[in-house]
């Protein structure tokens, strides 16, 4: 995959994740009825665990996607880096709200699980185009092993070869 | 003759405008120690958080006065608070892990209850319900159990105001008579045997079905209405009393 499409499949990920990361937030604060098949979503959006220093972890979830989109957006080695960083700790932050869905509330929040697997795809494309845009900035374009070019020595050896 | 390996790329690279951050492994290293620094700071916030929030008091604390005091001389039967003969009743879905129900109880319900129930305007039932985990099911059954005795609502807002961190086996026998000792005219005793009666068993299964009907999906809910007729859900927007005052007064109006 090119950096492009990298940068175009993370950016419509993130999107993805900050539209249900705004309906969740949307539900919480208008007292609206969470769509959901389980009933796990209400178990989860009103534990203790649904807020951080206050602030509703719908809308740090938000605030994470929307970080996410905008470094998918911009280019260059430093944003893939940017990308790469708010993607690991997305990552590492759902796979703990994932355990205690699992053994401290006891309930799935369907919505949750989705946005996890969102989190999951953005950050394996986001190393992707951390590789890429890494190795890219090793080899910059005024390496001497890009623009190496034959010596006079050589070029005269080969010369030589070809008139013999 | 020494032999010389060429310098590898990255070496190369790295002449007098190069930066530091040219190296790959250099560049992972920090942006993982990061996020992992970034995550597992959100994750202690979030627990200590979750702790703290369900942590209103301890098992080994007295109860606070509020809970002995607002109820005072307000008449309870069953899992009713007010005069039966109030115009307006207004029931309450709650679970007793929800932090959320814990707020309403300290913000809300002092007010309402001083506004309204005492002046025998309202009554309130609560409709207790366990979706959060297993101290959820045994909070309601001590509550239930205390209805049973005419004191219900004493229990509610006693075990509100110790609610500790969810299914972490808060609702032990010892809180539960630390409680009840501050409830005049509630034996403990009786109140712990009861737990597991029928007719705690049928109250829980009422309310079940009470909330299945009126469609609640969170807590807490409320419905309200002129005392036996028909009850409406209550949009609350906020858990101060402010946001069911409003409810309440169109009642009274009606």
């Amino acid at each position: 995959m090119t950096e492009r499409a990298l940068r175009l499949a993370s950016g419509t990920l993130a999107a993805a994740g900050a539209a249900i990361m705004a309906y969740l937030l949307a539900v919480r604060l208008t007292g609206a009825t969470i769509a959901c098949s389980n009933g796990g979503c209400e178990s989860v959006q009103h534990s203790a665990y649904s807020e951080i220093l206050g602030v509703p972890a719908a809308a740090l979830g938000l605030a994470g996607f929307v970080a996410l989109l905008a470094a998918a957006c911009m280019r260059g080695a430093r944003a893939s880096w940017a990308q790469a960083m708010l993607a690991l700790t997305a990552l590492l932050f759902s796979g703990y709200l994932l355990v205690v869905q699992i053994a401290v509330i006891g309930a799935i929040c369907q919505w949750c699980v989705a946005a996890d697997g969102l989190t999951t795809a953005i950050a394996a494309l986001s190393l992707l185009r951390f590789r890429a845009a890494t190795r890219q900035s090793t080899t910059p374009a005024s390496s001497p092993i890009r623009n190496a070019r034959p010596s006079p020595g050589q070029g005269g050896i080969r010369a030589r070869a070809r008139r013999t | 003759m020494k032999t010389r390996a060429c310098p590898p790329a990255s070496s190369v690279v790295r002449g007098r405008f190069a930066v530091p951050w040219d190296e790959p492994k250099w560049v992972f290293g920090a942006v993982l120690a990061t996020a992992t620094t970034v995550a597992a700071v959100l994750a202690a916030v979030s627990i200590l958080g979750a702790r703290s929030s369900g942590t209103a008091g301890s098992a080994t604390s007295s109860p606070p006065a509020h809970a002995a005091t607002i109820f005072d001389g307000i008449p309870q039967h069953g899992a009713a608070l007010g005069s039966p003969t109030a115009p307006v009743t207004l029931v309450e879905y709650a679970d007793l892990q929800c932090p959320y129900c814990a707020q309403w109880a300290r913000s809300a319900l002092p007010v309402v209850t001083a506004m309204y129930v005492r002046t025998g305007k309202v009554r309130i039932v609560f409709k207790g319900l366990a979706f959060i985990g297993p101290d959820s099911e045994q909070a309601l059954r001590t509550v239930n159990a205390a209805g049973l005795q005419d004191h219900l609502w004493d229990l509610v807002e006693g075990l509100y105001l110790r609610q500790g961190a969810e299914n972490s086996g808060w609702v032990t026998d010892d809180l539960v008579r630390d409680v009840a000792g501050g409830v005049a005219n509630l034996d403990a005793r009786a109140l712990l045997e009861a737990r597991g009666a029928a007719g705690v068993d049928d109250a829980i299964r009422a309310a079940y079905t009470a909330a299945q009907t009126a469609g609640v999906r969170s807590t807490p809910a409320f419905e309200i209405g002129r005392t036996g007729g028909a009850l409406e859900v209550v949009s609350v927007h906020s858990l101060g009393a402010a946001g069911i005052t409003p409810a309440i007064e169109d009642a009274l109006a009606r």
